[in-house]
């Protein structure tokens, strides 16, 4: 198994990713994908993120930036010409993603696919069509550009530079509202009939021990009593509003979080002039799992450390933060009470997930998991519940096909490769055929989990077991890298790791490359906090060095003072005892082994004396 | 173009870091000339192994700028150098004219008339060369005040001016070299007094380190690894220091490596010294040949 050393592995991805992005001194957009709105982010970000989330990759303070850095991005100019080509590169992108009128464009382009053989999607789909993807990488961009601006701007002395900085921040932040009213018009709640089918589905995935269908409706109802509560009283702005009627009827059941777009007839934000239209929406007013989890990932950022210390988001924008925030928190619990319900095995443990429309898929599981352990945190529920959830993720593994070798024409591959596909309700809309979505994220996805769990559990021995599999899901992504080509050292190849899977395309694919990032820089959070605080470690340290100062203490007594020879040692023996004692509580493992090496050299002086009397 | 060599201690290397990288540059196909206005301790002679003007020469810079001689005396080093290596002007390569101060010269201060045949002496030499290298006294000298007026003069406005402050890498002169530039007493204060325009002068001043110990060099192999992580933790302290400082890497133009052959005989580096005889480093020359090229390359002295 291989340890992930993250920043071994970004400074390599970071040496790609300059050669890719550049030719002819020229920056270069889109890989595998042709440019869009959402690819193009993802592009940016496989920069800006390592660049403002882990302090050792920062560019916005030139003269600090690390040499290995330096080094690995000099294909795109040195520490001065690096933070000023940014500048620009992030100015061409909100340019290009923003109409005639001022109007940020959240489109997708190549991402959206047709669902119906012989009809291409039209232009006006590709172009125009808002998605939450793109609502929430573009919250993540341009919170990072904000935050990366603020700091570059301090060193930064010439006024075209500075008027490049400022308008660039003028552009992120209008970018930034856009995207959070397009999230707080995307979020939907929908409600059903308990014998629907999808009330009908969902009593089956809750009902885990075969108990009467009334009862499980009114256990369920109950749970969910408080969630229910606050979507109808303190939801008001955007979509997802004027349910309380439906919500408070006994009939029902309810699920809420994102839809893919827009949702039809959602309600406009009263909102300044400048933030542009509020486009009208098409998209069906039911939650889409994938987008849900994708916006809840672009939400947690705008409350996050970072945004709050920098002050990133204005007074209007701090309002919407609110508001998607409350979101965010009932989806989540909304999500974590239907996954963990009842008192057998959890509907979670239930692999595949079956959503309300009546599909399944792993890849369904693995999206719920990660909106289970984000909230089993807020709840601060001990080690042995995410254990369980860490099962699940095992248990992906395996059947994924990551931890264990396929069998012939083995269906599973399928979530590599072509991956997991939904159709988009409400995209024939605007004119064209009906359009689907393809994910095919799975490995990075389920890495980021594993790492996110093993970062959470306490108990050592769990955290080792999860840490584990996370370095067996790195080495199947390592075989998947691309190794020749525009997009060496890039992802994606399936065929890798899977013979069986058609090989070819040797350019980047932005999508996938900035996944394996998050995973990166995941992993980097995990590396730097403090090692898990471990009692045993730590008691038989505290005994070992006591042990070690009383014979210490006895040896002092014993030779003789201005003894010069054992003096110098008897130094040494203090120092290194004054330094295991100094560490004891952060590094316990480590002030065990001075310990132990104090106690050693102590024998050797009682030893000797043994000697001495000749027997 | 005029470039102005300053530091804030002495046994920075200055002077030999100097004479190479305009010997580089006259390698690299132009015209230099190199005046040693380090008025204490007139030595360039000796660097460029010219042995009778190696304390300074008669009728030299101290002369000429007293008004005692008409013209400095000027020597060409192709031609007067004892060494081997330098002697014979290689092909493609540019004139490498030496100007001396006085044998026994001392420091002088400074009056109108000096102030004034220092300007005409500059004119003069900017319309003959490429380049030329001013290699001033250590610290805030009298050599440093002339030319910060005799720069401010208006038939000098049009010249192009660039000031390259030379640095060791540790503490204590990252933090005087800083001083040097910007405290009350500094190059920008003093230059904005002689008519200087403030922005304009800082612009055109960067910084040189000079003996550096590289801690990514595969030359620390002989070290343990604890001292290579000590020296990478201190690297990284310094690095902050000079950013805060305004020594950082924005304001930096190049860095040249610790080389024994410059520490132990303060000499040109020449390519036999590298390929046959072995004794400096290649790193050490590729340093050199980078200074000498960034010197005259608008793009390295754009600032942020």
């Amino acid at each position: 198994m291989r340890i992930i050393q993250p920043r071994q592995q970004l400074i390599e991805i970071w040496q790609a990713f300059a050669k890719a992005s550049q030719q002819d001194e020229k920056w270069v957009w889109g890989g595998r994908d042709q440019p869009n709105s959402v690819s193009d982010a993802e592009q940016l970000l496989c920069l800006m993120r390592p660049a403002t989330e882990i302090p050792m990759f920062k560019l916005d303070k030139p003269n600090e930036t690390a040499d290995d850095v330096l080094e690995a991005l000099k294909n795109l100019g040195d520490s001065v010409a690096l933070p000023r080509r940014l500048i620009r590169v992030l100015t061409e992108y909100m340019e290009t993603y923003t109409d005639e009128t001022g109007t940020p464009i959240f489109s997708a382009g190549p991402y959206l696919t047709s669902t119906t053989p012989g009809q291409e999607p039209t232009a006006t789909q590709l172009s125009r069509l808002s998605v939450v993807d793109s609502f929430a990488i573009s919250v993540t961009l341009s919170l990072a550009t904000i935050g990366f601006v603020r700091v570059f701007r301090e060193v930064v002395r010439r006024p075209n530079l500075r008027q490049e900085i400022d308008t660039l921040e003028r552009l992120a932040k209008k970018r930034l509202s856009a995207a959070m009213l397009g999230l707080l018009r995307s979020f939907t709640v929908n409600v059903f009939p308990v014998d629907s089918e999808p009330g009908l589905v969902l009593c089956r995935t809750v009902n885990q021990v075969g108990l009467p269908r009334r009862q499980v409706v009114d256990d369920l109802q109950n749970a969910l009593r408080e969630i229910n509560a606050r979507l109808r009283e303190n939801v008001t702005i955007g979509s997802g509003t004027g349910l309380a009627e439906s919500l408070e009827n006994p009939n029902k059941l309810f699920e809420c979080g994102w839809s893919w777009g827009i949702v039809e007839n959602a309600p406009r934000v009263d909102v300044p002039k400048e933030v542009g239209d509020q486009p009208e929406g098409v998209a069906e007013s039911a939650p889409y799992l994938y987008f849900t989890a994708v916006a809840l990932d672009g939400i947690r950022a705008l409350f996050s450390r970072r945004t709050r210390l920098l002050g990133l988001l204005d007074e209007q924008q701090q309002r919407w933060a609110q508001a998607l925030q409350l979101r965010w928190e009932l989806t989540q619990s909304y999500w974590s009470t239907i996954a963990t319900f009842g008192t057998g095995i959890w509907p979670l443990e239930d692999i595949p997930w079956r959503t309300t429309d009546n599909v399944e898929s792993d890849y369904f599981t693995l999206l719920v998991t990660s909106i289970v352990v984000q909230h089993l945190v807020t709840q601060r529920r001990p080690d042995a519940e995410l254990a369980r959830v860490g099962g699940v993720l095992e248990e992906l593994a395996n059947r994924s096909r990551i931890t264990r070798r396929p069998f012939d024409e083995d269906p599973a591959l399928n979530l590599h490769h072509p991956g997991v596909s939904f159709n988009l309700l409400g995209s024939e809309k605007v004119g064209g055929p009906q359009l689907r979505w393809t994910v095919t994220d799975f490995s990075p996805v389920l890495l980021r989990r594993v790492l996110h769990l093993a970062g959470l559990l306490r108990d050592v021995s769990l955290r080792d077991h999860m840490l584990t599999l996370a370095g067996r899901i790195w080495e199947h992504l390592l075989q998947r890298r691309i190794s020749e080509g525009d997009g060496r050292n890039l992802w994606d190849n399936p065929h890798g790791v899977f013979r069986s899977l058609p090989s070819g395309d040797l350019r980047p694919s932005w999508y996938y490359t900035r996944r394996v990032i998050d995973c990166l820089i995941t992993a980097a959070d995990l590396v730097r906090a403090q090692p898990v605080r471990n009692e045993r470690l730590e008691h038989q340290a505290s005994d070992l060095l006591a042990e070690a100062e009383h014979l210490f203490a006895q040896e002092r007594l014993n030779s003789l003072f201005h003894s010069k020879g054992i003096e110098d040692t008897l130094k040494n023996i203090e120092d290194r005892l004054s330094r295991a004692r100094q560490i004891m509580h952060e590094r316990p493992g480590t002030a065990a082994v001075i310990a132990q090496d104090v106690l050693r050299d102590l024998d050797s002086f009682a030893a000797a004396r043994q000697d001495s009397t000749g027997l | 173009m005029l470039v102005f060599a300053a530091s804030d201690k002495g046994g920075t290397g200055r002077s030999v870091t100097s004479c190479n990288v305009i010997y580089r540059r006259a390698l690299q196909g132009s015209d230099v000339c190199y005046l040693d206005f380090d008025f204490g301790s007139p030595t360039a002679g000796a660097i460029f192994h010219i042995t009778h003007a190696a304390h300074g020469t008669h009728g030299g810079l101290h002369s000429y700028l007293q008004g005692k001689s008409p013209e400095p005396r000027r020597l060409d080093v192709w031609a007067e150098s004892e060494r081997a290596s330098l002697r014979n002007r290689p092909p493609g390569a540019g004139r490498l004219v030496l100007f001396p101060g006085d044998l026994g010269g001392g420091e002088f201060a400074s009056n109108p008339d000096i102030v004034q045949r220092c300007a005409s002496l500059f004119l003069r030499l900017n319309e003959e060369f490429e380049l030329c290298l001013i290699d001033l006294s250590a610290g805030r000298s009298y050599a440093v005040d002339i030319v910060l007026a005799a720069t401010a003069q208006p038939e000098l406005r049009q010249v192009s001016c660039r000031w390259l402050v030379f640095h060791r890498w540790t503490r204590q002169h990252i933090i005087a070299a800083s001083n040097l530039v910007h405290d009350e007493r500094g190059l920008v204060e003093t230059g904005a007094k002689r008519g200087h325009d403030r922005q304009t002068l800082a612009d055109s001043i960067r910084f040189v380190r000079t003996a550096v110990v590289d801690p990514h060099s595969s030359d620390l192999t002989g070290l343990r690894p604890s001292q290579v992580a000590w020296l990478h933790a201190c690297n990284q302290k310094l690095q902050e220091l000079a950013g805060q400082m305004k020594v950082g890497r924005t304001n930096l133009l190049g860095s040249i490596p610790l080389d024994p052959v410059l520490q132990w005989r303060e000499q040109l580096i020449t390519d036999s010294d590298v390929w046959i005889r072995k004794i400096a480093n290649e790193q050490t020359v590729a340093a050199f040949e980078e200074l000498a090229k960034r010197l005259v390359d608008d793009a390295a002295w754009e600032s942020l």
